[in-house]
């Protein structure tokens, strides 16, 4: 006979109330964790969406990569070394559009035109990302910048292109010379698997590294994450006590069962068929309610999740869910079937 | 050989620096198919007894002999096994399964007791048993909508529908009025008495005594015959 269903048949409404609270906490997990996604992808989408590589800048930069000057001669032996090499530059600054309104960009210009890493930009022109769209701006519009002689033609937009929450807007490297007035290159990136190289006056990171040297992404990430770590916890918390409190609550129905002749493995049994059951379905609801909210949130607000984080953080929830339901069942082997006879009626 | 025997059994509680002796040395046989009642005044270990008889708590000392085996000193999973198809309980209160119909209650005992009957058997078992108890009219009904009395009929039946050889009971009528009381004397009497089970009752009615085979008193942590 199926206890566990025929239980949660008569007690609806317990088990419904266990059930919002799992799809509560695990909602409010699920949402966070595409806010801390999306503001790392709105901090630092440039450089995530990169393929895997070494990025290099100058040891005297202090990891500060704006400081980062990379001679000339330096950079030429190791483009010419590696095929897919390439030197780039990024830097905070503006552009008014049509309207005389001042946008806020992060230009960025390579070296490389052969690598698709990045885009190649023709003197005088600009790609922006997309988000420059809904402000207004279209393709043929003629952009300025106050350290720019000319102008700035758009000639196009990327997707999801983003750096230091600002649209990146891809200038010609000369273009670049020119807003900036400096010669050398900040950065170089060399793609692919390898460990990294010894280059004198040089310091090399991987990917994770350099986005940690960004001065926002880091604190920015570590306090999200930290946030999601702590509702999985306390939602195995919430688990372990709710669980516990049910228990406590069946004490004497569990002694009366084991009196009786019921075998402990099939109460644990019972308890785990519907922690599962209870947890299956409010996960399923709140992975529907967060790609609804994927789906209707504001364009501007930085969300992302994906399938997969979903499916990570709900196996953990049921990992956890279990753990915490088992521990709180503990006590059903402790139970004595002669106390709850002595207890009196349930 | 008796079906059941209690020989020179001793429990010993201890509670802090104090022990005390309750049971001192119990000897008693129950006889196939009767009905023995175990009276004595409160406190004096009935129900500690009629609990370690039935494998629900170790005695201190001494040998359970049940069908020529000593359940003490069998381990947990054996004794769960004689409890789930041999032995039958009833005690002061019904103690059913708050979420289970009248039916359930006693398709759960059969499936504990691991019933060979397919389940259209089990179903005809059930409708039996109920009529035997005048309890087939309630047979949808949840504990919570039923009186003491039925409720305390639905535990008797759930006690013998898998053909235990022992019912243990323990003053299984005192949470019951006296007209109720003797109702369900006379039902667990009729019962045992058609389907041979022998019968060990703790009780401390005196009315309930015309309807028992045999009356044996506990006094001073021993049993003597009435
Ligand atoms: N688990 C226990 N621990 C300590 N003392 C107990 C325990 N169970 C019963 N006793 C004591 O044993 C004595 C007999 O109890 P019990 O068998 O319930 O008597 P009766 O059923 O005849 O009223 C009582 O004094 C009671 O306090
Ligand atoms: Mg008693």
């Amino acid at each position: 006979m199926n206890l566990a269903w025929k239980e949660m048949k008569k007690n609806k409404a317990r088990f419904l109330i266990l059930g919002s609270i799992v799809f509560l906490v695990s909602l409010l997990t699920f949402i966070i964790s595409g806010l801390a996604n999306g503001l790392s992808q709105d901090n630092a989408a440039l450089i995530k969406d990169l393929p895997k590589g070494q990025f290099y800048m100058t040891k005297d930069s202090d990891q500060t990569y704006n400081l980062s000057k990379i001679d000339a001669s330096t950079e030429d032996k190791i483009l010419k070394n590696t095929q897919d090499a390439v030197a780039f530059s990024i830097q905070m600054g503006f552009l008014n559009d049509p309207g005389e309104k001042q946008r806020s960009v992060a230009f960025v210009t390579s070296t490389n035109t052969k690598s698709k890493l990045f885009p190649n930009i023709k003197k005088g022109e600009v790609v922006l990302d997309s988000s420059m769209k809904d402000k207004g701006i279209k393709i043929g519009d003629a952009l300025t910048n106050n350290q720019y002689s000319g102008k700035l033609t758009v000639k196009g937009f990327v997707e999801q292109k983003k750096f230091s929450h600002a649209p990146v807007a891809y200038i010609n490297i000369n273009d670049y010379k020119e807003i900036y007035r400096v010669k050398e290159m900040q950065l170089v990136f060399v793609p692919g698997d390898k460990s990294p190289k010894h280059i004198t006056g040089l310091q090399s990171f991987s990917k994770k590294e350099f986005l940690n040297t960004i001065p926002s992404f880091n604190a920015e990430q570590m306090s999200l994450n930290m946030i999601v770590w702590f509702l999985v916890i306390i939602s195995g918390m919430l688990f372990a006590i709710f669980f516990y409190m049910m228990n406590v609550q069946k004490i004497g129905l569990y002694g009366i069962l084991k009196a009786i002749g019921i075998k402990t493995r099939k109460l644990f049994q019972m308890m785990w068929t519907q922690m599962v059951f209870i947890t299956i379905i409010s996960l399923v609801l709140s992975i529907a309610f967060s790609q609804i909210f994927n789906l209707v949130a504001p364009k501007g607000m930085p969300f992302s999740l994906t399938f997969e984080t979903t499916f990570l953080l709900s196996i953990v929830f049921l990992i956890i869910g279990f753990i915490g339901a088992t521990l709180s069942g503990i006590q059903i082997r402790k139970v004595e079937p002669l106390q709850a006879i002595q207890q009196g009626e349930v | 050989m008796p079906l059941f025997t209690l020989d020179e059994v001793r429990k010993t509680f201890t509670n802090g620096e104090i022990k005390e002796e309750i049971l001192k040395g119990i000897n008693l046989s129950l006889k196939e198919g009767e009905i023995t009642a175990l009276v004595g005044a409160s406190g004096s270990g009935k129900s500690t007894l009629l609990t370690i008889a039935a494998g629900l708590q170790p005695a201190t000392n001494g040998q359970v002999v049940f069908n020529g085996n000593n359940i003490a000193t069998m381990n947990d999973e054996q004794i769960r096994q004689i409890r789930a198809s041999e032995f039958g309980f009833v005690f002061q209160f019904a103690h059913l399964v708050p979420f289970l119909t009248v039916e359930e209650q006693l398709l759960l005992m059969l499936d504990v007791s691991e019933s060979k009957l397919n389940k259209h058997e089990q179903k005809t078992e059930i409708d039996r048993i109920l009529k035997l108890v005048e309890m087939e009219h309630r047979k949808d009904a949840y504990p919570s909508s039923l009186s003491g009395g039925e409720k305390q009929r639905v535990a008797i039946a759930r006690a013998i529908i898998h053909k235990p050889k022992i019912l243990f009971a323990d003053e299984p009528t005192a949470s019951l009025d006296s007209k109720k009381s003797k109702d369900v004397m006379m039902l667990i009497r009729e019962l045992t008495k058609t389907l041979n089970i022998t019968t060990l009752m703790v009780t401390h009615d005196e009315e309930m005594l015309s309807y028992v085979d045999r009356v044996v008193k506990m006094s001073d942590g021993l049993v003597i015959e009435k």
